[in-house]
């Protein structure tokens, strides 16, 4: 064996390896080769053992050679292996390609029910200025329904009262959620800023709107300094909040024998935005609750001394102000609950 | 109640638009409903001149006519008797429509082309006439739009029960004239009597003055009974009363006018001219106007002769001695009745008439005779009769204005204004309430009768309010605030924010019950409302379960039947319902008629009950499921929902509330549930319930068309007003859980939950939680074998398990399995 002959061997043998390595068409081919030509038992190994027979002066000469040979393999190898992972991860992704236009699997969501949350978003309204929600039987007494406040048995307001009674002595459903009014005074010391969510029920014929059962929401504000000034900034606070704030408001003498002075309180039309339409009656506005300051009779029933305390109560059905917020035409869809008109509300 | 402006007029000049009257009046608390244009509907009716009037060659029942509108002249077939040349007419033209939709073409009767036609009042829906042509006054304009000259705006004004004084267009022109200081013009209310002197002839005697505290008699002679002229038949039409007669027409149009309601009898079927006022005999009857035979009772006041009731006092007259054609004489009564007896007597006979609503209301005491008189006067004018000298009057002495102390400033400080105390006299004068001061003490009513309470104070510091005798709503100060503040402009209140003492904080009484509806919204179920008022199949398919409702927070337990309603409005609404499947059922069964087959729906709603003689009301939450358990998709197996779903809601629901794992046991007996697939749960002290899918039978007799449906029904803790739990937090823990898994073969009846105790009391304090993960049946088991898989997570808090420990746990967890349900481990 000679320097030539070596070196030859060496040349060949990178030749070889650079074209198979040229030739290979996946990163496995491409390993099996580096095993084979540059491992432990590998051929450049091979062709190193002779190395052994040449004169000691030769000796780094090859090793030179053979250095350059490795490094020009593994440089090869370095260089195909990139492309070929490459064209793999390619072919991969290729093949992995979806349908991006289908539609997702859907996740299930309920839908809240439009009355509870339209009472709930009163209540969080109100709860800004401090009042606090608080609940009461919709099982009443006479008293409490209607005596204690201000109507007394056979007087002609009953007639906005239609009575559902039970068979329970001496109980009715409660007619509206002013009685819970009487409840908080005597159970609650001024200042008070309650808030009164809940069923109603009234002998009613049902249509569009009229129900024999609903929701209201009833609100009571008592302590020394609560006047009607103080009501009708908190009622405006609310319809701006509830039906957007460049809603114009109106307030108006009304009618309710538990408060005194009486008011009806009306939002720009929803619909037509106050220039007059059919659902607004062509007024321009809509009552969305009434109110007034708290009767001294009731302050009395409730406890309290009508000289030293004052304020004011309102009432407002739930359904009327989520008809207003969600434009529903008829009463009658709240309790029908069909899913079709339930399930936007998710 | 209808107010038509033209009438309205009457009392008080009105330059405003109707329109802004409408605001106005609304404004000052009389609310405007609607505007209507009266009329509106006669359209291309004019006003026509009859020139000839001969008869139809070929039907002796028709005339031909011709007629004059301005230039034009056209031929008419017209069916009428009561026409002649010269008179001036309605013409509805080809192409008019009138009230009720009729249309009128160019036709031809029986030959004869007809080129529009004339109209009736009735066919106007003007007067009640409808067998002749309404004949116009002589001056009426030719050619004038009928819409023009007798169509009117009607203001449908919401008058508040207290403001009974309202009722009526004289009330109202005063509310006109406060809102813009036009003088009222009170109507001609003197009555001119014409006739000789009533002496004797009437008498009447009030037996029950306390609830009958005037009672005013007239009496008309020698009526002609007939129609009422044209204009009040219009005008009672425009205001909704159907027009009768010339003196029935003259009540009503002073009921109208005055808000007085009287009644005329006819003075023939009065025995003597003797009037009794007392209350009815027991089993007494009477044949009502609207000839209906009723039994009467002392409860009922009436109107008697001598021979027995002529009707039933302030509702409604009696069919005997009503005004008829043959009436020559009439008898007036306009008396004050006890407003509670008659809305008694009107309630238990379901009569509402438009006098009781008033009477209800109360009465000016000053109108029983100012009423009489009036009456009398039209009924002499539009009969032809005289009005006799002299009334009997049982009660003539009328009080005086009521006075009512009030304390400016304390109006100032209830309504949040400052009114100088003179502003505020000046605002109750637009009222026709004068003030005035009083010297010494004054004594302020700040609450009446049954809570009276009066104040007295320095003379300085309150008015008197003199209350005229009609506003009998105003007694106490507040409601003289309340007249200062309404004509003063609730709209100039100045709104602020509170800046008054804040009340202390307090929890939500929703908290938990919104904590609970978001969770099961979150796990895809739709809440719904539904009616708490049920009917009694719900109750026959749906009784209590003998454990429904019982008490988690240490109530009183319901129990006994149902609450009824006593008078409910159907069938279908006559019960409080005592749980809510049934509720939830009815749901279900209303949207698969709709078509939909896939349905999740939960409520949050209350049960009712007894509890002695008290009722008792208690939160539940129920929920419903039926269809595929998650939304169908095309890249998704559907499933069915299942009881191991309502079983995974439950869960759920205990981890939100803070609550124990739930544990279930079987259920049996339940009528309405699948026997073999319910089950009771409970996670102790915080929820407990049923579950199941419903019973075949049911599904079947409720008629709803669906495979399975699964219900639930649970008890929650705090449900009525408790607060979600407030995480603790715990340390990760720092050694690793051990997993390892058994699977035990044992008899099919043996329940996993037993399975599951046995593991949990076997293990040892390195058990951490067990987890089932596998049921197999089948080969190679025996028939009646299962095997369930379990996974034991075990972990110490000190240190690394050694695999000494975990088999020590696994062997004392194989061995109790052997020993409680002869389980063996499967191979």
């Amino acid at each position: 064996m000679d320097l030539a002959s070596l070196t030859a061997d060496l040349q060949r043998l990178r030749d070889v390896a650079l074209a198979a390595i040229e030739a290979a068409s996946d990163v496995a081919t491409l390993e099996a080769l580096e095993v084979a030509s540059l491992g432990k038992k590998g051929e450049l190994t091979l062709v190193l053992r002779g190395i052994g027979a040449l004169p000691a002066e030769d000796r780094p000469r090859v090793g030179a050679v053979a250095n350059d040979v490795r490094a020009a393999i593994e440089v090869a190898l370095e260089s195909r292996g990139g492309d070929l992972r490459r064209t793999a991860l390619a072919a991969r992704l290729g093949a992995e390609t979806v349908d991006v236009t289908t539609p997702g699997r859907p996740i299930a969501r309920g839908a809240l029910h439009p009355i509870v949350e339209t009472a709930g978003r009163i209540a969080e309204i109100f709860g800004q200025f401090g009042f606090v929600v608080s609940e009461g039987p919709e099982i009443e007494d006479d008293p409490t329904n209607f005596q204690m406040l201000n109507i007394p048995q056979d007087h002609p307001a009953r007639d906005l009262w239609d009575t559902l009674y039970l068979d329970l002595p001496g109980r009715l459903l409660r007619t509206h959620t002013s009685p819970g009014q009487i409840r908080v005074m005597r159970a609650e010391r001024p200042p008070i800023r309650a808030l009164l969510p809940g069923r109603c029920y009234r002998y009613e014929a049902v249509d569009a709107s009229h129900a024999s059962e609903f929701f209201q929401v009833e609100g009571l504000m008592v302590d020394e300094g609560t006047t009607m000034g103080d009501l009708r900034g908190l009622l405006d606070e609310f319809a701006r909040a509830m039906f957007g704030h460049d809603k114009r408001t109106r307030f108006r003498p009304g009618y309710y024998p538990f408060t005194e002075p009486s008011v009806a309180f009306d939002v720009e039309c929803v619909v037509c935005g106050g220039s007059g339409c059919p659902a607004c009656s062509r007024s321009g506005w809509m009552t969305i609750l009434g109110a007034g300051m708290v009767h001294p009779v009731v302050l009395q029933y409730g406890g309290l001394d009508p000289e030293r305390y004052q304020g004011f109560a309102f009432g407002m059905g739930v359904e009327r102000i989520a008809n207003l917020r969600h434009s529903v035409g008829d009463l009658r869809l709240y309790m029908e609950n069909d899913l079709r008109f339930l399930e936007p509300f998710a | 109640m209808r107010v038509p402006l033209s009438w309205l007029r009457d009392y008080v000049e009105i330059e405003l638009e109707p329109g802004v009257l409408a605001e106005r009046l609304t404004l000052l608390g009389m609310e405007v409903k609607g505007i209507e244009r009266w009329g509106a509907d006669w359209q291309l009716v004019v006003v026509g001149e009859l020139l000839t009037v001969e008869k139809h060659p070929r039907a002796d029942r028709l005339s031909l006519t011709t007629v004059r509108i301005g230039d034009e002249v056209r031929s008419i077939v017209c069916g009428a008797t009561n026409i002649r040349p010269g008179m001036r007419v309605p013409v509805a033209l080809p192409g008019a429509v009138l009230p009720g939709g009729r249309r009128i073409e160019r036709t031809e009767k029986m030959g004869v082309p007809s080129d529009g036609m004339l109209c009736s009042g009735d066919e106007l829906q003007l007067t009640t006439d409808a067998d002749g042509i309404l004949i116009l006054p002589g001056d009426t304009p030719l050619g004038a739009d009928l819409s023009d000259l007798y169509g009117d705006i009607v203001l449908d004004v919401d008058v508040k029960p207290n403001r009974g004084d309202a009722l009526s267009l004289v009330g109202l022109a005063r509310e006109v004239s406060a809102a813009t200081g036009a003088p009222l013009r009170w109507p001609e209310t003197d009555a001119p009597e014409t006739g000789p002197a009533l002496d004797g002839r009437l008498s009447v005697e009030v037996r029950e003055p306390g609830l009958c505290s005037r009672f005013v008699g007239r009496w008309v002679s020698g009526v002609r009974v007939g129609p009422a002229p044209d204009r009040v038949q219009m005008r009672l039409r425009a205001a909704g009363l159907r027009p009768v007669s010339n003196v029935v027409d003259a009540s009503n149009y002073v009921m109208l006018e005055l808000g007085k309601p009287t009644h005329a009898f006819d003075a023939a079927a009065v025995a003597d001219g003797r009037i009794v006022v007392r209350r009815a005999a027991t089993g007494e009857h009477l044949v009502t106007l609207d000839h209906v035979d009723r039994t009467l009772d002392p409860e009922i006041l009436v109107i008697a002769d001598p021979s027995g009731p002529l009707g039933l006092a302030g509702v409604i007259g009696g069919a005997a001695s009503e005004v008829s054609e043959s009436t020559t004489d009439v008898i007036l009564e306009s008396a004050i009745f006890d407003p509670v007896t008659i809305r008694r007597t009107g309630q238990r006979l379901g009569l509402r008439s438009e006098a009781s609503l008033r009477f209800e209301k109360g009465q000016e005491v000053r109108l029983a005779r100012i009423g009489a008189d009036r009456v009398a006067r039209l009924v002499a004018e539009w009969s032809g009769g005289s009005i006799l000298a002299g009334a009997v009057d049982s009660a003539p002495d009328e009080p005086l204005e009521a006075r009512v102390a009030f304390r400016p400033a304390r109006v100032n400080r209830l309504l949040g204004i400052e009114l100088a105390r003179a502003d505020q006299q000046a605002l109750l004068e637009r009222v026709g309430i004068a003030t005035e001061e009083q010297d010494g003490s004054i004594d302020v009513v700040v609450s009446a009768e049954p809570m009276p309470l009066t104040i007295g104070v320095e003379s300085a510091d309150a008015l008197i309010a003199l209350v005229p005798t009609w506003r009998r709503d105003l007694q106490v100060e507040v409601d003289v605030a309340e007249e200062i503040a309404r004509v003063h402009g609730y709209e100039r209140i100045q709104p602020i924010l509170p800046d008054t003492p804040m009340p202390a904080h307090r929890e939500s009484p929703l908290a938990l019950r919104d904590l609970v509806r978001d969770t099961l919204a979150g796990a895809g179920l739709t809440e719904v409302v539904t009616s708490a008022l049920v009917s009694t199949r719900h109750l026959e398919t749906f009784p209590l379960p003998a454990d429904a409702g019982e008490p988690l927070d240490g109530d009183e337990r319901a129990a006994g039947t149902p609450i009824g309603v006593t008078n409910p409005l159907s069938s279908e609404h006559a019960i409080l319902r005592q749980e809510l499947i049934g509720s939830l059922l009815d749901v279900v069964g209303g949207n698969l008629r709709q078509g939909r087959s896939d349905i999740a729906i939960f409520e949050v709603g209350k049960g009712y009950g007894r509890a002695g003689e008290t009722a008792r009301e208690w939160w539940r939450l129920a929920f419903a499921l039926t269809g595929s358990a998650e939304p169908p998709a095309w890249n998704r197996v559907a499933r069915p929902w299942d009881l191991d779903d309502a079983k995974g809601i439950v869960e759920l629901l205990c981890r939100r509330i803070g609550a124990l794992v739930p544990s279930y046991a079987p259920r049996l007996g339940d009528p309405i549930l699948h026997p073999g697939r319910a089950a009771d749960v409970e996670s102790a002290g915080h929820l407990r319930g049923r579950i199941g899918e419903l019973h075949p039978a049911v599904v079947d007799a409720w008629d709803l068309r669906a495979e399975r449906i699964v219900v639930g029904e649970l008890a929650i803790r705090g449900l009525a007003a408790g607060q979600p739990p407030t995480v603790r937090s715990t340390p990760i823990d720092r050694f690793p859980v051990v997993e390892r898994d058994i699977a035990v073969v044992v008899d099919a009846a043996v329940p996993a939950a037993a399975l599951d105790a046995t593991i949990r009391g076997a293990a040892g304090e390195l058990l951490c939680d067990v987890r089932l993960f596998d049921i197999y049946r089948g080969r190679p088991l025996g028939e009646r074998e299962r095997s369930l898989a379990f996974r034991l997570l075990l972990q110490a808090p000190d240190r690394t398990l050694t695999d000494e420990e975990i088999e020590a746990a696994l062997e004392a967890v194989t061995a109790a399995l052997a020993a409680s349900h002869g389980a063996h481990l499967r191979a």
